[in-house]
């Protein structure tokens, strides 16, 4: 048996392991549950063992269910029956765990889907999340909240998980939504620090604004739905293969937020020959007289809002730097490697409604391409390890917003992946720095850590060579492959974005190796700093170690991905594996004609232009570096350039330009409520003034109660007369 | 059908009058008490009167449960009376004027 047959056939049948992935995601909730309820009495170890244990038990699944994905039987790969009608969804499993909640013709089941996309994302979660655990037993092991810590970080990857292998994307929201819960709960881990509990509650309140927006999106697909069933025809369908008849028992068995059922929706859009095209006006409904594009553009424009808050881009993206106020395994699992990439994924998932927009995905490149650039430039004078870090992830989750927007789909999931490994490494390396050198994290004051630090070093200085996309290491491929998708495809109507981005781009890639240059020559190189805390720094455990290890050889080792290793495609391997996912939006892009997609592959000069860009870069980075600072050169750095650098170090004031713009406004605006509404109006008028009248009315009254019965008689015996006058009365 | 039978219907609103009178006037509570008996014989001579104008028994029915029911009321009442005069040394309605503001 050779091989690619072995990678053909699954030790476990894909319909029997379908019937279990919902262990995949319940395994890291119930480690959740018993660290967070039992484990202050399970004691440390046995806190550890679960958390890491339940994480492995996923990543084993996980592994199971990504083999059981490429499962072939007799020459045919496994495929699950789509119930919207069409051809069936090839290399995938899918398992419908029955109607979570349906109201009138909305309906959401608890489905879960793994097909090449999210199969890759599950291994890339629970395989760094589970090394990340590993490390974080180590690294918290002085902390008295391990718990506590353990229970959040499981509850993170369960949520990860139901996000990335929800097939509908009201189930992706609810993994939206608890990721960002997690997220929250961990940033402001050590919550007795103001700063720190403030920095969990900035994430989280930057966040609902963009969650806002992915719902109102929700509701903007699911009314296009619901208009597109009402006025589409046949012929609509047919060329995808369905008839409306069948679309309609989709819908009803699945719900319209089904991404199988988006996709028939999506490919039935740009076919010639029906009744509804991209321009056709909406016919009834709320949205009558809408276009199905236009609305159809706004939807994916609230995504954009909505992973714009997630994936920390232009303009939400203030959050990240500071949710590294976590500890640092925190900010290696959640604000590097998953949770901010959920806003990729989220445009990957959907890539069929997406090319139907050029505006849409002009605007995505464009945002990706200057957030990426700002957060490159704002990393330039952090002097803070893990602040660099954090602004270099904003920077690089930018280049991929780039790859989604510009319709290179496969090569965003790819640089996505690679991402994972050297960002986590990279983070993971700034923890063990910290934790030999007394928690330090100014880089000015650390420095001549390569002999003292080995492990450490040897990792960080492979990790840093892959993010700076040094040649044969992976970030180079996937940096490169992003950045050639950029160059050769067009959007069509906007053909300027992309002349306008590859240079944009290539300039990002300078940046890049500017700052991580610098960070790891402050680091690891030169002289111990005169500042440094702790005068020998130690290596750490090989708890720690060990996952730096594997992260490091997988940034260089998964470069195997970006060659075309396949006897009969000229496609990469990431991009033929990627294509069961993304072949339906390079059909509609073909059809429709809004993306044109180049096939192409980079060639040698491509390659060479690129490296000499990234080389340059390195070197005048470093170069700069001695000439102007102070401590490695003599001479004092020029006005000009400490007036540059103060404005950058101060994140060209864009926490301060919000606070301006928004924060004040805003707390105005509470403040007057406050005084007004709730203090005046409600408390004092409403409240208070009832109770004031009441007892002044009640203590005007209470003289009437003599305590004399036979007053009381009286009164009974005069209301008696009354009514028998009025009796009388009545009848006369 | 009988005729109206004004005779018993005055005397029992003379009756109840007189006995709302003493309610309301007396300050011995025995006295008190005896003018509410007064008052539920008026009304029983009322519920007989009609019972004759209607010539069916419904009212010699009504009368009876007033009688057992004055009965026991007579029985609680005493006791009262009878606990107020052990606690107080009087039955003077104006000496337990207590239960106000």
């Amino acid at each position: 048996m050779d091989f690619s047959s072995l990678l053909k056939t699954a030790p476990i049948a894909p319909d029997v392991l379908a019937q279990s992935l919902w262990m995949i995601i319940a395994l890291p909730l119930l480690g959740a549950f018993i660290c967070g309820v039992f484990g202050k009495m399970l004691g440390r170890a046995n806190v550890n063992l679960i958390a890491c244990s339940t994480v492995a038990g996923s990543f084993v699944l996980s592994v199971l269910a990504f083999w059981a994905t490429s499962h072939t039987e007799n020459g045919v790969p496994v495929s699950v029956m789509n119930t919207f009608g069409g051809s069936p969804a090839r290399y995938a499993l899918w398992n419908d765990l029955g109607t979570w909640f349906s109201a009138g013709d909305f309906r959401v089941n608890f489905g879960l889907l793994v097909d090449h996309l999210s199969g890759t994302l599950l291994l890339v979660i629970t395989g760094v999340g589970f090394l990340i655990h590993l490390y974080s037993t180590s690294y918290m092991e002085h902390d008295e909240g391990y718990w506590r810590y353990f229970a959040y970080l499981n509850l993170f990857v369960a949520m990860m998980l139901t996000l990335v292998m929800g097939d509908n994307l009201v189930l992706l929201f609810v993994g939206w939504e608890g990721v960002g819960m997690a997220s929250y709960l961990l940033i402001g881990f050590w919550y007795s620090d103001a700063a720190k509990a403030w920095a969990g509650r900035k994430a989280f309140i930057t966040n609902r604004i963009g969650d806002f927006a992915f719902l109102i999106g929700t509701f903007l697909i699911v009314l296009l739905v619901g208009a597109f069933t009402k006025q589409a025809q046949d012929t609509d369908l047919q060329p995808v293969g369905s008839t409306m008849a069948r679309y309609a028992t989709g819908l009803d068995q699945r719900g319209p937020v089904t991404f199988q059922g988006l996709e028939t929706f999506a490919r039935a859009m740009p076919e010639a020959s029906g009744a509804v095209k991209l321009d056709t006006p909406i016919s009834s409904g709320p949205l009558e007289g809408r276009t199905y594009g236009g609305v159809l553009t706004v939807a994916m424009l609230l995504f954009l809002l909505g992973a714009a808050g997630k994936s920390a881009q232009l303009p939400l993206y203030v959050w990240l730097p500071d949710a590294m106020a976590g500890p640092t395994p925190v900010s290696a699992l959640i604000h590097a490697a998953t949770m901010v990439t959920a806003g990729v994924y989220l445009f990957s998932r959907m890539s069929f409604l997406l090319v139907l927009s050029p505006t849409a995905m002009a605007t995505v490149a464009i945002v990706g391409a200057a957030t990426s650039l700002l957060a490159a430039m704002i990393a330039f004078a952090q002097d803070d390890i893990k602040k660099v870090l954090a602004y270099s992830t904003v920077s690089q989750l930018g280049i991929m917003f780039m790859g989604v927007g510009m319709g290179i789909f496969w090569a965003a999931v790819f640089h996505l992946v690679t991402h994972a490994f050297f960002k986590a490494c990279l983070f993971l390396g700034a923890g063990s720095v910290m934790h030999g050198n007394g928690d330090e994290t100014d880089i000015k004051k650390l420095g001549g850590l390569r002999k003292e630090m080995f492990w450490t070093w040897l990792t960080f200085f492979i990790a840093t060579l892959a993010i700076t996309g040094i040649f044969p290491l992976s970030g180079f491929f996937s940096k490169d492959a992003i950045f050639h998708g950029v160059h050769h495809n067009h959007l069509h109507g906007l053909e300027w974005v992309s002349k306008v981005l590859y240079p944009v781009g290539v300039g990002i890639a300078m940046c890049t190796a500017f700052y991580m240059t610098r960070l790891y020559l402050l680091t690891f190189e030169g002289k111990r700093s005169p500042e440094a805390r702790v005068a020998h720094a130690h290596e750490s455990s090989w708890y720690m170690t060990l996952p730096l290890f594997i992260l490091a050889v997988l940034s260089i080792g998964s470069a195997v991905y970006a060659f075309a290793w396949l006897p009969n495609s000229p496609q990469a391997l990431m991009e033929n594996f990627l294509s069961p996912v993304f072949q339906a939006a390079n059909r509609i892009a073909s059809t429709a004609g809004t993306v044109e997609l180049d096939t192409a592959r980079p060639t040698g000069g491509d390659y060479i232009f690129a490296w000499v860009w990234v080389a340059i870069a390195g070197a005048v980075a470093a170069y700069l570096y001695m000439k102007f600072f102070p401590a490695w050169g003599d001479k004092p750095a020029p006005a000009a350039v400490r007036a540059v650098r103060r404005v950058v170090h101060n994140k060209f004031y864009v926490d301060e330009l919000y606070e301006f713009l928004i924060i004040r406004p805003v707390k105005f605006m509470s403040f007057v409520l406050f005084r007004v509404v709730d203090s005046l109006l409600i408390d004092t008028v409403a409240v208070r003034g009832t109770a004031w009248v009441t007892a002044r009315v009640g203590s005007a009254l209470r003289y009437l109660q003599t305590g004399d019965a036979q007053a009381y008689a009286a009164v009974m015996a005069l209301a008696l007369l009354g009514g028998v006058l009025y009796a009388i009365l009545k009848v006369f | 059908m009988y005729p109206i039978p004004w005779l018993a219907l005055f005397l029992a609103a003379a009756l109840f009058c007189l006995g709302m009178f003493g309610v309301l006037v007396r300050r011995n509570a025995l006295v008190v008490f005896m003018c509410v008996e007064l008052m539920l014989n008026a009304a029983n001579l009322t519920f007989l009167a009609f019972a004759r104008m209607r010539g069916d028994n419904i009212g010699h029915v009504s009368a009876f449960f007033v009688i057992a029911v004055a009965a026991a009321e007579a029985a609680v009442g005493l006791a009262i009376v009878i606990a107020v005069f052990r606690s107080r040394g009087s039955v003077n309605i104006e000496d337990i004027k207590t239960m106000k503001h």
